[in-house]
């Protein structure tokens, strides 16, 4: 190998570690998390043209010929103004899309599975009205969402994204762009918005009945009997039909996702109603665990049967309430998992 | 009024389908004045059909009802014009499709193909028309495509047509200096880049190289300009404006035609042709309209030939200037001419018989008459003003409506009709010099022009397009006479308008040259204001070629370039940079912005905000304060709603609108 070939390889290989520098810098750039109120600053807006753009510059150039070869002096006038509206309208394009201020908003809490909405807030802090300014996740290909924020105004826009697993889920990065006012140029930005939505776990479908008390015999969940009524649970494959409770179904909305429910009989004592995840089988799947005492509180808010949870060494005292439900639902939700806290 | 106004309010897309209707429709009117009718029948059928189909929210044609009708269309097109690829049958193509394409308008990109074809539009439009009307429709027609083209862009909050037409025009607006900007310094490349259609360039008025009766007055009707000069000293006198163009010398009793050079013959060169000078030339520029022909005018008697940038100029025997091929665009050249000159003054004049032949057994009388001539005056002088002298006391007129003329024309015009035009009286004369046995021949031209005073370019229009008779002497060599001018002289010493009878409009007497402005007047000052601006238009924006942007550039170096215009800008630069970072600190929120303005306001009525105060302390004051209780009220809710405002934890929603609305009505009320 000549020396020459290794300077070269050597600048060809500086080059190749400089490109790579500029794109994780870039990559940093479009990925980082933005805390708190960000503002899209000039380096973060992109502009390409379109493809109506690419067109308009096909159109620009027959423009041209059509006034060189039959020397149109207007013709040429037609052209540079069409061009310059062209440029005019990129410049509008970016500042439409640029020093936007965006914030995240209030995120809520949703079950595994379902989708989590994410509210941002966009602010127009200039005296620029700004139109049709798409949004949506980075993820999704065609923006589903077009608002418009006026001088001095701000907008709010909720985006949803399917949750997967419980625990926290972060903000996926959104995606905004702008094509007005001519649409023949694309200006867009990356926000990784610093919110996060509150995943409780997935309740089990066919969980069975609440158990009593936090010591089940032996024999199972045996304390379920016939004689007294204790109220309803969700229905379950095999309940006698005489045993389903048709009043309450009937007053229960199936849109709300009423579903059947039976009636339940109990003997003996009503004990202290104790979820407690160590009194669960032990050979049941730890996500499964969680998942069925996520149906048991949603069960025991609907009954309203005072419930208390056990988590390891977590314990929530029996309560009841939405407050109590949500203390207890966010307790399963972050059960494990270590940055939890933050 | 109102019931013609919708019950329902159109929704956005039927708003934005007639928006880009009513721009198609200004794209296409100017395009009616040449279309055939059917096309701008078809065309307009259509867009009241796309019209009708939005208003009543029917469904489009299906494209098997399209598709027949495109070809048939195209059929048409061809009928017409025996092409579909020549230049006015693309334009009727193009016009077509555009009103097609309303109807098969699916998704967004259809908008766009729509809009830039309506460009396209435009600029074929200039094939027909580059005057400053055109291109005020032009920019109208720019901001109606903009604003459609905006408007498509929408989603949600549509303002008022009115506003959008507003962001179209303020895109224009800022496009303007950097399109001018384009213009004046894009490299500029002379044309065609490809050969162009037959039917590339419209049928022209102009000097043909031939005289045939009936063309001269013909081409007094027209009122189009030939050729513009502007002279670099003092102008000539009007009788010196001769614009010398093709040389007659061939006649078959009817028409006068050029004597072709005989390629076996030998013809001299036209370097042999002799000339003297005298006197200072003349320079001027002459920007010659497109005549579709090769002569180039030039004042009597050029001296070198023009620059053109086309290809060189030649000069034939006969002094005529000619460009390498046939002028399709305005174009300038440079000429520098002497009035005072003589023409191949010698004593023999060599091919002299071609000068002197005369179509066998025609006007008899008029060659009788020549022959008398020769014999009662020896001196070829006294011949010719013996001729100028039957013409000027003969009873002979000067007229635009000369009588018909049979087979023996000479003769009928000379002793029977005694009317004509320049054209009876040159042609007449050099036949009368013929048959006396002096060399004559036929010059046609251009006399006189009209200075305008305004920017000081003469104008030479086609009803100055004139013949006069050039006769050989010997040591005088060729001189120039105009019989004409010894029938009405007026015709050279002033003009046309001037040298024929006043017409009678409507037959009243007088009420013609009350028609004729005389120079003074409010109306020939607008005609010569618009006048010189329809020439700075031509020069400097039809006209403005490479050559000319050469000029440009090099006398903008010249003045921009020095160590003084860098400092201007370096200057420039930093205040604007100054300005910049002012503004920018000064561009705080509308809602400070409209506290400031409340603590202005009661600074003016006696209670000045401390520069320590903060609003609740002002506020408290403003409470305790002597004032009437209606502002002291509004003035408190100012305040609170303010503080609340500002001092609000920062995950509170920002101002909207509403809290400016408030603040401002409150603001309104502290008075």
């Amino acid at each position: 190998m000549t020396t020459a070939a290794v300077t070269r390889l050597a600048l060809g290989a500086r080059i190749y570690a400089w490109l790579r520098g500029r794109r994780s810098t870039w990559r940093e750039r479009t990925t980082a998390r933005d805390r708190g109120e960000v503002e899209l600053s000039q380096r973060r807006v992109y502009i390409l043209p379109t493809r109506a753009g690419l067109g308009f510059g096909a159109l620009l150039l027959a423009l041209l010929v059509g006034s060189i070869n039959y020397s149109l002096g207007l013709g040429f006038g037609l052209t540079f103004v069409a061009a310059a509206c062209g440029l005019v309208d990129m410049i509008y394009t970016y500042r439409n899309l640029a020093h936007l201020h965006l914030r995240p908003g209030r995120g809520s809490a949703v079950f595994a599975g379902e989708e989590a909405p994410f509210e941002l807030q966009l602010f127009n802090r200039t005296r620029l009205a700004r139109y049709a300014l798409w949004i949506d996740l980075d993820t999704m290909k065609d923006p589903r969402h077009a608002v418009d924020v006026a001088a001095g105004s701000s907008t709010t826009v909720v985006l949803s994204s399917t949750s997967r697993q419980r625990g926290w889920m972060k903000a996926p990065r959104v995606r905004l762009s702008t094509r007005f006012p001519l649409g023949l140029f694309n200006a867009w930005s990356y926000w990784q918005p610093d919110s996060r939505a509150l995943v409780y776990p997935f309740p089990e479908q066919d969980a069975p009945p609440l158990p009593s008390s936090g010591h089940p015999s032996p024999d199972g969940f045996g304390s379920a009997g016939s004689d007294d009524f204790a109220g309803v649970r969700s229905y379950q494959p095999g309940d006698p039909l005489r045993q389903l409770a048709w009043r309450h179904i009937a007053r229960l909305d199936p849109a709300l996702g009423g579903q059947l429910v039976t009636k339940q009989f109990e003997g003996g004592s009503l004990d202290e109603l104790v979820l407690d995840l160590d009194a669960l089988p032990p050979r049941l799947d730890p996500e499964l665990k969680l998942s069925r005492l996520t149906r048991w509180v949603l069960e025991a808010e609907l009954r309203s049967l005072p419930y208390a949870l056990h988590l390891g060494r977590q314990r929530i005292g029996a309560a009841l309430g939405p407050a109590h439900q949500a203390a207890c639902l966010e307790a399963l939700a972050l059960y494990g998992i270590p940055d939890a806290a933050r | 009024m109102r019931s013609l106004r919708p019950a329902v309010p159109l929704s956005r897309d039927k708003q934005d389908t007639l928006l880009l209707l009513a721009s198609t429709v200004l794209v296409l009117l100017p395009h009616t004045a040449h279309l055939p009718p059917w096309v701008t029948l078809v065309c307009g059928a259509t867009l009241v059909w796309r019209a009708a189909l939005t208003l009543l929210g029917r469904r489009m044609p299906a494209n098997l009802l399209l598709v027949p009708l495109a070809v048939a269309a195209m059929a048409g097109v061809l009928q017409t014009y025996h092409t579909v690829l020549g230049r006015d049958a693309g334009v009727a193509m193009l016009v077509l499709l555009v009103a097609f394409k309303m109807l098969e308008m699916h998704a967004r990109r259809d908008l766009f193909v729509v809009v830039f074809l309506c460009f396209f539009l435009v600029l074929t439009n200039f094939f027909y028309s580059q005057s400053i009307g055109t291109a005020a429709l032009m920019l109208v027609s720019i901001v109606a495509l903009l604003t459609t083209q905006l408007s498509f862009q929408l989603t949600g909050a549509v303002p008022s047509l009115r506003t959008r037409l507003l962001m179209g025009l303020k895109i224009l607006a800022l496009a303007a200096p950097l399109a001018a900007a384009g213009f004046v310094l894009f490299p500029r490349i002379d044309g065609p880049l490809w050969g162009m259609p037959d039917d590339g360039h419209a049928a022209r008025t102009g000097l043909s190289d031939t005289m045939a009766p009936g063309q001269f007055s013909n081409l007094a009707q027209s009122n189009d300009p030939a050729f513009r000069v502007k002279f670099e000293g003092a102008p000539p006198s009007q009788p010196q404006l001769y614009w010398r163009g093709p040389v007659l010398g061939a006649y078959d009793g009817r028409t006068w035609t050029r004597v072709l050079p005989r390629p076996n013959f030998g013809r001299k060169a036209p370097s042999a042709v002799s000339i003297k000078v005298r006197g200072e030339p003349l320079r001027y520029q002459v920007t010659l309209e497109p005549s579709d022909t090769r002569w180039l005018f030039a004042l009597e008697m050029p001296r070198a030939l023009p620059q053109l940038s086309g290809g060189p100029a030649t000069v034939t025997a006969e002094l005529e200037l000619q460009a390498s091929s046939p002028v399709r665009e305005r174009i300038r050249y440079e000429l520098m001419s002497y009035v005072d000159f003589n023409m191949q003054a010698g004593d023999t004049l060599e091919n002299a018989y071609q000068w002197l032949l005369l179509p066998y057994g025609r006007n008899p009388k008029a060659l009788a008459a020549g022959q008398r001539l020769r014999q009662d005056y020896p001196d070829a002088m006294q011949r010719v003003q013996a001729v100028l002298r039957q013409f000027a006391t003969g009873g002979y007129s000067y007229t635009l409506q000369p009588p018909l003329l049979g087979g023996d024309a000479v003769d009928e015009f000379l002793y029977n009709t005694r009317a004509g035009f320049c054209e009876h009286f040159a042609g007449s004369f050099v036949f009368l010099m013929r048959a006396a046995g002096i060399p004559a021949r036929v010059v046609t031209g251009y006399q006189g022009g009209e200075l305008n005073p305004i920017d000081g370019y003469f104008t030479v229009r086609q009803s100055d397009a004139h013949a006069w008779g050039e006769v050989w002497l010997p040591r005088l060599g060729w001189i120039r006479v105009d019989p004409t001018a010894a029938v009405a002289p007026e015709r050279v010493q002033r003009n046309l308008a001037q040298a024929l009878p006043a017409p009678s409009p409507f037959g009243f007497e007088g009420l013609g040259r009350l028609m004729q402005p005389d120079p003074d007047s409010l109306l020939a000052r607008v005609r010569y204001a618009i006048g010189a601006a329809n020439n700075g238009w031509n020069q400097w924006v039809l006209n403005y070629t490479a050559q000319r942007q050469q000029v440009l550039m090099e006398t903008l170096q010249e003045n921009l370039f020095g160590w003084r215009s860098a400092a201007l800008l370096a200057l420039a630069c930093a205040l604007l940079l100054i300005a910049g970072k002012f503004s920018k600190r000064r561009r705080n929120d509308p809602v400070d912005r409209l506290y400031s303005a409340l603590c202005h306001r009661l600074g003016q009525l006696g209670l000045p905000r401390a520069p320590d105060e903060g609003p609740t302390a002002y506020a408290a004051r403003v409470a305790g304060a002597a004032l009437a209780p209606e502002p002291k009220a509004a003035a408190a809710e100012f305040l609170r709603r303010y503080s609340a405002w500002r001092y609000a934890p920062p995950q509170s929603p920002p101002h909207g609108a509403g809290l400016l609305t408030t603040l401002r009505e409150l603001l309104s009320r502290v008075r």
